[in-house]
């Protein structure tokens, strides 16, 4: 018993350091945000509001509260559909339906009550979240296990591929504005001519890319939700810059994964006579797994943040497609100088990770192949 | 056995998959540095190349603006907080991955918390925060390195990273090491240390990048060129009338240098796998 | 299981007790005791002055300042630093205003200035120009630019100083025009357009691309609407301030235009950063409508290209006299102590003056706020023509809205210019517009 209160002390103290840094400088900030979220605040403190900038963001509390119950319905739905008992999967269904009708009944009531441009931040930072992250995620898996095999030019390739994430942002976007400008000499459009397209306004296109595909083959009347409900042709460009940056990030993340392998699995894997592929599904997989579950826990809580590529990739033309949460937090303090509602979005996003992660780390935490 | 001919085939398929996309990685960095050697008409006609090499450009770029201080002081800011992030994410990503205490997974979600909010709104309590230190301790933190270092002397992120992989080290040494009479502590520097040198590395050099290409904060808490580090100074090269891109590019290359000099140094670190002397099986 | 939950609430527990006293420490009054500022002496003062100008401007900033250190009689020492671009400058200056870390003077745009002294951070000049010991005369107050001095107004205070000011103008490429046949740039807008299509047809003989020739490429800035509709005699705001007049005819004659132009191929969208910039120094574009402080820009642009004869002209007009889009950053002074408050006053006061102007705008290639600054720039004006006639336009400003809520306006003008160009309905865009606009002034 001593023992245990021993080894709790002293890892406590391991971890003192980080912690005081920690929670000075990464706590007390989202305390301090709640605080500035109470108050009509402009750059001095105002009036104490309570949560009316909430209220003011997220509509009706009724539709809130329909919308929480609803996922509470979606979560006891999903614990008893894996179930094996047949009656419980049953029932599981079930409720998984009536909760997703629930809450998404309840969650357009929101929206239509509350701030609709946070809602549409939302929707865009959904977008851009589903967009990007099995695109990196595997793309860097993919480049990270054939980084590691080859035998020439191994270094080479390897700062390649690193080089967009090192390359100033300055540099980086502005290539970027020009390949994707809307130009007809603009390379984005010099390759398109090539499959034998028209020229496109890429950054400056607020359309989904649905409704220009379906534009393309010459179907000119769509109903709305064509165009509200897919990512915008800007957003898509946007995209593309932010997979092309992060990837050699993921990959050297992974790259360190990989090489951290004890050697003697893949000898033995090898003496068994696996071959590439049964290699990588058999041993690398799962010995990679803590470094996936990584890349993906810190690509979830870092698409929702996104910023600054994003940002400085946004143009008029967009309209409001590129929009995402952080985009709106920061016109909010710059442009309306309403650092009181800014700080409101902030927890309401805030918030929204956490759960996100919470329910992440449940669902992908326990396939995780830890050594021991 | 696989046949020759469709090794060669995979090998091929392979070179041809990394040059193709090795080539739309690098086509930003590559027009970065031919810009960084025209002259401004040529940048403004858009040239493939430059007629000759203007190394002007880097002169220019260098001496316009205090670049040997603003280097140094970069130089030192990102030595400091990668020298603390290392020993404190190291010490505080042990207990989360191997050691058993009451509230340790409530206490990693809440260290995951810090890196959910944007850096918008956590800027403007900091600086309170730092400049309430600068009043109350003897330590001066604003326009100095305390301000530039110490709230980044460990982060969620490398605390994360460190602890999937000591997860990920097999029960079987622990055990053994316990047998030898090892603690905790000792486990921690003897064992798991040398064994983390790649993940250390990783989040050294993420932790120098995130420094050395910092901007926001280090405007924040800077008043004078004493300890401005390089990124400020890059952004004087843009006016109102518009950037002059030759030299913010040449002024780009030479904050990038460094960068890729440490992540070439780093990266052949990363090879294949390690080989874990002394244990049996 | 039992000491997590006690150690998390130590944690809210002093959480909640750092905050307070961040809420206490911004809810201490300041002690706004009226100080005659006559009385005061600012002898050895230390006057911070934060800038955003960079290179040239900032040298030929720096070189005013050391100037005035030297020769002050009161032993004031100035130091300029540079603090960032404008939003980093808002950024300090609002923590600064939250933590009490400010400088003495901040160059401000005229929506800062306002948030600046909604928080109490800024000071009424009117107090030190009154004054009798330290103030301005009648005429030097007649010399500044009323336009100029009113922009930084607030019912009745004067929350900034203007040191400078630019304005938007058209640039021409000369040689082309005459090759078009023309004499003179155009006027009116008529004879804009008819020049454009010209063009259009007519490529540059100095241009090395001739499948691509426009009269004019169309930033969807607010700005660029600005002067196309200060020119037909609108404006973005009733003269009191209480709503925009966004969906006027002038907006609409202006964007009918453009959109003419650019479905006949005669002018395009910008596409890019300094895109309209890059293709009129190349010989590809006849005219741009852009900020007199890009002049030294174009310039060298051009000598860097083919290069041609080029001058500058005020944007056609339906009004009798020309009108400009004027704007520009002026000079705030802070709230800190009266001795400070007055000593940076000296200074701005100064740095106002027309020698000081003279050389500030050589420097900068801004224009002067002071009227009689002209007579010092004769040389320069004789060795600068294209300086000149902007400078003669001077006295035909007109600026944008200045209120606090202008900046996220400015957004939403420029994503319904896109809209329209872009093929949708122009009254449906319009009315949106201004209807989202006004919506903004409830805010404030």
């Amino acid at each position: 018993m001593g023992e245990s209160r021993t080894e709790g002390v002293i890892a406590w103290a391991l971890m003192a350091p980080a912690l005081v840094v920690l929670g000075v400088f990464g706590i007390f900030p989202i305390f301090y945000a709640f605080f500035v979220s109470l108050h009509r605040w402009r750059i001095k403190k105002g009036e104490f509001l309570g949560l009316s900038h909430y209220g003011r963001a997220l509509g009706d509390p009724i539709d809130l509260l329909g919308l929480l119950i609803g996922l509470a319905v979606i979560w006891v739905g999903l614990r008893w559909f894996s179930n094996h008992i047949r009656i419980r999967k049953a029932f599981g269904a079930a409720f998984l339906l009536a909760g997703c009708w629930l809450a998404l009944h309840f969650l357009l009531g929101m929206a239509a009550s509350g701030d609709g441009r946070l809602f549409n931040a939302f929707k865009v930072t959904l977008f851009y979240s589903l967009g990007t992250i099995p695109l990196e995620v595997a793309g860097s898996l993919l480049l990270a296990t054939l980084l590691f095999k080859i035998a020439t030019a191994r270094s080479f390739f390897r700062v390649l591929f690193f080089l967009p994430y090192i390359t100033p942002m300055i540099a980086t976007a502005v290539v970027f504005r020009t390949i994707f400008s809307p130009n007809p000499s603009s390379l984005a459009n010099r390759f398109w001519a090539l499959v034998g397209s028209d020229p496109q306004r890429w950054l400056y296109d607020s359309r989904s890319i649905v409704a220009l595909a379906l534009q393309g083959i010459g179907v000119e009347a769509y109903p709305d939700w064509v165009d509200t409900m897919f990512p915008s042709m800007s957003l898509v460009c946007v995209l593309l810059y932010n997979i092309w940056v992060y990837i050699g990030y993921d990959t050297v993340i992974l790259l360190a994964g990989l090489s951290a392998i004890p050697r003697h699995y893949f000898e033995a894997a090898a003496i068994d006579g696996a071959n590439t592929w049964q290699t990588f599904r058999h041993v690398t997989l799962p010995l990679i797994s803590p470094t996936l579950f990584f890349i993906s826990l810190v690509a979830v809580i870092g698409t929702f943040k996104a910023f600054n590529h994003i940002y400085i990739l946004r143009t008029a033309g967009a309209q409001d497609t590129v929009d995402v949460v952080s985009v709106l937090i920061f016109d909010q303090i710059y442009q309306f100088h309403n650092a009181g509602y800014a700080s409101a979005l902030a927890l309401i996003l805030f918030l929204t990770i956490l759960v996100l992660t919470v329910v992440q780390n449940r669902l992908l935490g326990r396939r995780v192949f830890y050594g021991d | 056995m696989v046949s020759k001919r469709t090794r060669l085939l995979h090998r091929g398929l392979t070179y041809a998959g990394l040059i193709f996309a090795g080539v739309a990685a690098c086509t930003p960095f590559v027009w970065m540095v031919t810009s960084s050697f025209m002259t401004r008409g040529e940048t403004l006609r858009r040239v493939l190349w430059p007629a000759a090499l203007q190394w002007s450009n880097y002169y220019s770029a260098w001496s316009e603006e205090d670049f040997g201080l603003y280097f140094e002081n970069s130089l030192m800011i990102a030595g400091l907080t990668v020298a603390g992030t290392l020993l404190f994410s190291l010490t505080a990503a042990y207990p989360l991955a191997r050691m058993r205490f009451p509230g340790r997974e409530p206490l990693f979600l809440l260290i995951l918390a810090t890196l959910m909010v944007p850096e918008t709104v956590t800027m403007v309590p900091n600086f309170l925060t730092v400049s309430w230190l600068h009043r109350a301790t003897p330590l001066a933190w604003i326009n100095n390195w305390p301000a530039l270092t110490i709230p980044f002397m460990t982060n969620a992120f490398s605390i994360f990273l460190l602890r999937q992989f000591m997860r990920g080290i097999p029960g079987e040494l622990w055990d053994s090491a316990r047998i030898d009479g090892a603690g905790h502590l000792r486990f921690l520097f003897q064992i798991v240390l040398p064994l983390c040198r790649a993940p250390l590395l990783t989040v050294g050099m993420f932790t120098f990048i995130g420094s050395w290409n910092a901007l926001g904060w280090p405007l924040l808490v800077t008043n004078t060129p004493t300890w401005r580090p390089i990124a400020v100074g890059l952004q004087k090269f843009v006016s109102e009338a518009g950037p002059e891109v030759h030299l913010q590019m040449a002024g780009a290359m030479i904050a990038t240098i460094p960068v890729l000099v440490l992540y070439g140094m780093v990266q052949k670190e990363f090879t294949e796998g390690i080989s874990m002397s002394g244990l049996k099986g | 299981m039992m000491r997590t939950p006690q150690r998390i609430s130590w944690l809210q527990v002093t959480a909640l007790a750092v905050f307070c006293a961040c809420g206490s420490s911004t809810d201490a009054p300041e002690s706004t005791a009226v100080v005659d500022v006559e009385l005061v002496d600012p002898q050895g003062q230390q006057v911070v002055f934060w800038y955003q100008h960079t290179r040239q401007r900032e040298d030929g900033l720096q070189e005013l300042i050391g100037r005035f250190n030297e020769t002050n009689q009161y032993g004031i020492e100035v130091r300029g630093e540079y603090a960032g671009d404008y939003g980093d400058i808002y950024n300090k200056m609002m923590v600064g205003l939250q933590g009490g870390e400010v400088p003495d003077l901040v160059v401000a745009y005229q929506n800062q200035a306002r948030a600046y002294a909604e928080a109490d951070g800024a000071v009424d000049l009117l107090a030190y120009m009154n004054s009798k010991k330290w103030g301005l005369s009648d005429d030097e107050r007649d010399d500044y630019v009323r336009a100029f001095m009113q922009q930084d107004q607030v019912n009745g205070q004067q929350f900034g100083l203007p040191p400078n000011r630019s304005i938007e103008i058209l640039y021409y490429n000369q040689d082309w025009l005459q090759e078009l046949g023309a004499q003179a740039p155009p006027t009116t807008w008529a004879e804009f357009a008819t020049l454009c299509r010209l063009a259009r047809d007519q490529p540059f003989s100095g241009n090395d691309d001739p499948a691509r020739s426009l009269g004019f490429i169309y930033e969807e800035d607010a700005s660029r609407l600005a002067s196309m509709v200060f020119s037909r005699g609108g404006d973005f705001m009733t003269s009191d301030g209480a709503a925009y007049t966004l969906d006027t005819e002038e907006t609409r004659a202006s964007l009918s235009l453009m959109k003419q132009l650019i479905t006949d191929g005669s002018a395009e969208m910008m596409g890019e950063p300094y895109g309209d910039q890059t293709e009129f120094a190349a010989g590809r574009c006849l005219f741009i409508l852009r900020s007199s402080s890009g002049l030294p820009y174009v310039q060298s642009a051009i000598d860097a290209g083919p290069g041609f004869a080029w001058s500058v002209a005020a944007p056609p007009h339906t009004t009798p006299h020309p009108v400009v889009n004027f704007y520009g950053a002026s000079v705030s002074l802070c709230a800190t102590t009266p001795q400070r408050q007055l000593a940076a006053w000296l200074f701005l006061k100064w740095f106002t003056e027309p020698p000081q102007q003279a050389h500030w705008v050589q420097a900068s290639n801004y224009f002067p706020a002071r009227k009689s600054t002209a007579l010092l720039l004769v040389d320069y004006i004789e060795d600068n023509p294209r300086y000149g006639i902007v400078y003669d336009l001077l006295e035909y400003g007109k600026p944008e809205p200045s209120v606090t809520g202008y900046e996220p306006v400015r957004r939403l003008v420029s994503q319904a210019v896109i809209k329209v160009m872009q093929g949708g309905d122009m009254d449906a865009s319009l009315a949106q517009l201004q209807l989202e606009a006004n919506a903004t002034l409830e805010q404030y």
